[in-house]
């Protein structure tokens, strides 16, 4: 009955290619679905369990995973330990703690214990004792808190003039003393950084008790924490503002701690900026060489041959356009540029090396194949008519172009165009040839003339992710963030390609309407 | 015709020469940006050819062609070997240039790549061109454009940090999972069968691609649960160790089967959408005379539409090919990157562009290793662009053929 039913219908087969269809958006489900929960989740106040060991120990931290014990056996608890993110790197030398959940006799979430996010030494998770100022204290035991709440704000307030100070009145200061000497400006300079001096001691006046789950106290200087909170207490509103926040703290600050901690400000600008300048470079060029293909050009063989080849282009691996880049852009040119112009600073090189620059025009160079395939078949679209009866009225054929050919082709070139950004906002391979940098400590744009500056180094969201999860000291730490980074990415690229595509559709229902040859 | 008036004929003038201007300013910047970007072959080619004329400065000794590929006698070894070990830590070592394992590497990640994505993209291209319902496949179809987008980096990410880990914990459910998804898939097939009719019109065919993955999360939950027994029957409860013993294969975490698992799932969308292009391309009347015929759709598939087709799918599966033998993030994140030459699927591997992407940096400019590493991009080049014009031949005849059948253009 079964065979009789599988000949007489279309047979098992159409299943299989049916199952490959929902295997493959399975599997780009569960990417994404995994991108954006450990993403995203990683800002989340996550609860601080307070446990309590068999042995009589005490350890505070946030549960992060489990797994089976290697060579247990057994179901339920036994065999199975779980990972805790205890924090204290001053205290213990390590911030992970692996324990078996047969040796934990209770586990709490008490209200108390705090997670503090410090300049030093990464996190700190245990309880507040007391604040304290010159010495004597100024909250202890349950107003401890609201006074470190209160304090922690006007710290922010204290750091940002003091950063105020040192952009707005030290830097120009110094850059005149640089000049030649000016009795005036350095006497600013001195009662500048006299302010400067007392801003620090006035920030520096406070200090934490604190003490760890197992009873170890700890003097902490009130200036070197970020941000404190107790998550155990947090309603989910305040969960909520917490998360929302840290979500804006990783998109608008700098990376800290080799990267395992902060944001990633500097990489947003300079993957923004890389493909700016690559857009700028690629589009006149791409567009130039579609029409002389398609308008220009005599439509013979090797015309013919030509379009295949650039097609082709667009196929060849991303890593021979850095190959390319690294010998013509930074040794050839560069090393010219440098032979010229830069001869001072010889030899430590100044365009001779990986930068801003070179990586555009490398990325610009891999995006112009799939420019030109774009906007050629946008040219290709419109009729002939049109053409034809723009000259026949007269006008040159520059004007032609102008006036009725390239308007029209215009939503082709601005898909083209975002193909393009979206390779180039995702290749990372090229870039590891052509002037990414792990950690550039200036960013490419700035005050000094020239203001913007190719020959910088700059910091890439997708090498970014390479290199924290592959070269990073503490892998287990710098996880979330990169799944963060990951996201940030796929999003951007994402939101590029729709735009594609629905301009493409826009282009398609509008030239749908006139009439085809 | 005579001039009405001479600033006319000046006006007149002045447009024909800006005319003349731009187009020959179009011309040569057109055919400028041409030559720069055919460049890069002319480029690499003269960088290459030192490497067999003269002798280089760096290491003293001539590179012959054939120390590259054949095996070489070094010290500490019986037997000939193929080493890539471009890097020295001491002066009395010599650096060890065999450019085989590099290429082994190259083409067993593209193989395995394949392995996987060509049996799901042409699936997914055959359902999608002959079963699914238009809707769906007007929604399916930029969705796995999307896919395609996916930055390597990303892919490689979690293959390298999330799935090899995970699979070197799990190995018999990943192994549980393999054997078990395509019989389920066909139980689904066979129980769709058995189902009330009622029932059956709410789960048509054309969109099963859809209604099937409630059913896929349902086997990997069976398969993951299923795991353990398998292990402890089949392979005495330790699938590695097994491995090991009988087999001799040793496990690394990030393995063949990883790379080709990601870098099939990054080239599977490509694949996809050229294939889908060639079967739906295939003129309506060819299948519509199989079936009048009496022949199902499947029939009429494997009989007339992919035999009319199959140089648009042989060029989709091209075209893969040369993505994922250039593919660099991937293999670079997801392979461990140990020069081995190994027939085990559980080893990793160096590919020639991982080689590239972490050694070109730090050799020196116009040394033998910098030359050689643009040997292996000359490579990639080369096998690329020849593998990608053979595709586009195929498609154009392809073409030329569907409009002689008097099918859509």
């Amino acid at each position: 009955m079964m065979s009789h039913d599988l000949t007489r219908g279309e047979g098992p087969w159409p299943w299989l290619a049916a199952g490959s269809v929902a295997l493959s958006l399975l599997m780009l489900g569960a990417l994404l679905v995994l991108l954006a929960g450990r993403g995203l989740g990683h800002f989340w106040p996550a609860p601080v369990a307070l446990v309590e060991l068999e042995n009589g120990r005490w350890l505070a931290g946030e549960a992060v995973k489990e797994a089976r014990l290697p060579g247990a056996e057994g179901s339920g608890t036994r065999g199975r330990e779980r990972l805790y993110r205890t924090a204290n790197r001053d205290l213990d030398d390590g911030i992970w703690t692996w324990v078996a959940l047969e040796t934990i006799a209770d586990v709490g979430y008490p209200d108390e214990l705090v997670v503090l996010e410090r300049r030093r030494w990464g996190d700190f998770i245990g309880r507040l004792m007391a604040v304290e100022r010159d010495g004597r204290p100024l909250g202890e035991g349950k107003s401890a808190w609201t006074v470190l709440q209160a304090r922690l704000v006007e710290l922010e307030v204290l750091r940002d003039e003091q950063a105020r100070l040192r952009r707005k009145t030290i830097m120009p200061l110094a850059a005149r003393l640089a000049t030649g000497p000016d009795a005036e400006a350095s006497r600013d300079l001195a009662r500048a950084n006299a302010q400067l001096r007392e801003l620090r001691a006035e920030m520096g006046r406070d200090r934490l008790v604190l003490e760890s789950a197992d009873g170890r106290r700890l003097e902490q200087p009130l200036v070197e924490v970020v941000r404190a909170w107790r998550p155990n207490a947090m309603s989910p509103v305040e969960k909520l503002a917490a998360w929302g926040q840290g979500v804006w703290r990783f998109l608008a600050e700098g990376p800290r701690a080799a990267n395992t901690a902060g944001g990633v400000w500097p990489a947003i600008f300079g993957t923004v900026l890389m493909v700016l300048l690559m857009s700028v470079l690629v589009t006149p060029f791409g567009v130039l060489a579609a029409i002389y293909l398609n308008e220009v050009a005599h439509q013979g063989r090797f015309t013919r041959l030509v379009r295949i080849a650039v097609r082709n282009l667009a196929g060849v691996p991303s890593i021979v356009y850095g190959v390319f880049g690294l010998g013509v852009f930074v040794h050839g040119i560069g090393g010219s540029l440098d032979a010229w112009f830069f001869e001072e600073a010889l030899p430590s090189p100044t365009f001779g090396t990986g930068g801003l620059l070179w990586a555009s025009l490398t990325l610009a160079l891999l995006t112009l194949p799939v420019v030109i395939v774009a906007t050629e078949e946008g040219l290709a679209r419109i009729p002939d008519q049109q053409r034809e009866g723009a000259l026949a009225l007269g006008a040159t054929r520059l004007e032609m172009l102008t006036r009725v050919v390239l308007p029209m082709a215009t939503p082709a070139m601005l898909t083209g165009l975002i193909l393009a950004v979206a390779r180039a906002a995702g290749e990372v391979a090229p870039l590891m040839l052509v002037g990414v940098a792990k950690l550039a400590p200036q960013v490419p744009v700035d005050g000094d003339f020239p203001f913007l500056h190719l020959e910088r180094k700059f910091m890439h969201l997708g090498y970014h992710i390479f290199d924290t999860a592959f070269h990073g000291g503490d892998v287990q730490a710098a996880l979330p963030l990169v799944y963060a980074t990951a996201l940030l990415l796929v999003l951007v690229i994402l939101v590029l390609n729709l735009t594609a595509i629905f301009l493409r559709h826009h282009l398609k229902v509008r030239h749908g309407a006139l009439p085809r040859v | 015709m005579s001039d009405p008036s001479p600033s006319l004929h000046l006006r007149q003038r002045l447009r024909r020469g800006r005319d003349h201007l731009a187009t020959a300013l179009i011309t040569a910047g057109g055919i400028g940006v041409i030559a720069a970007l055919l460049a890069i072959g002319v480029f690499l080619v003269v960088e290459v050819v030192p490497l067999f004329w003269s002798t280089p400065t760096d290491t003293g000794h001539e590179v012959s062609w054939r120390a590259l590929w054949l095996p070489q006698s070094y010290e500490g070894y019986d037997a000939p070997q193929h080493r890539w070990q471009p890097t020295v830590t001491s002066a009395e070592e010599r650096p060890q240039y065999g450019m085989t394992p590099l290429v082994w590497g190259t083409l067993k990640a593209a193989a395995w790549a394949l392995v996987i994505a060509v049996p799901l993209a042409l699936g997914a291209a055959i359902h999608s061109a002959m079963f699914m319902s238009r809707r769906l496949r007007s929604r399916i179809k930029p969705t796995l454009e999307l896919m395609e987008a996916l930055p390597g980096v990303v892919i490689g990410f979690i293959a390298g940090l999330v799935l090899a880990p995970w699979v070197e914990r799990h190995l018999a459910g990943a192994l549980a999972l393999v054997v078990l998804l395509p019989p389920g898939v066909l139980i689904a097939g066979w129980g769709w069968t058995r189902l009330p009719v009622r029932l059956r019109r709410c789960l048509p065919l054309g969109w099963a691609g859809l209604w099937l993955v409630p059913w896929l999360l349902l086997l990997v939950a069976a398969a993951l649960g299923l795991a353990p027994w398998l292990e402890a029957g089949w392979f005495g409860g330790d699938l590695r160790g097994w491995l090991e013993l009988r087999l001799g294969l040793d496990y690394a975490s990030r393995n063949a089967m990883i790379v080709g698992l990601a870098m099939g799932f990054a080239v599977m969308p490509s694949v996809y959408a050229l294939a889908e292009d060639a079967l739906s391309g295939v003129p309506g009347s060819l299948g519509e005379g199989a079936q009048a015929m009496g022949a199902t759709r499947w029939q009429t598939l494997w009989k007339v539409v992919l035999p009319a087709a199959s140089p648009g799918v042989f060029s989709a599966v091209m075209i893969g090919a040369g993505r994922a033998v250039g593919e660099t993030m991937i293999v670079l994140m997801a392979s461990g990157n140990t020069a081995l030459m190994t027939l085990s699927p559980f080893d990793g591997m160096r590919s020639m562009a991982a080689s590239i992407a972490i050694e070109l940096p730090e050799a020196a400019f116009g040394g033998t290793h910098y030359r050689l590493l643009l040997l292996a991009a000359l490579a990639l080049f080369v096998f690329t662009f020849l593998v990608n014009t053979l595709a586009e031949v195929v498609r154009a005849r392809l073409r030329h053929r569907y409009r002689r059948l008097g099918g859509a253009p």
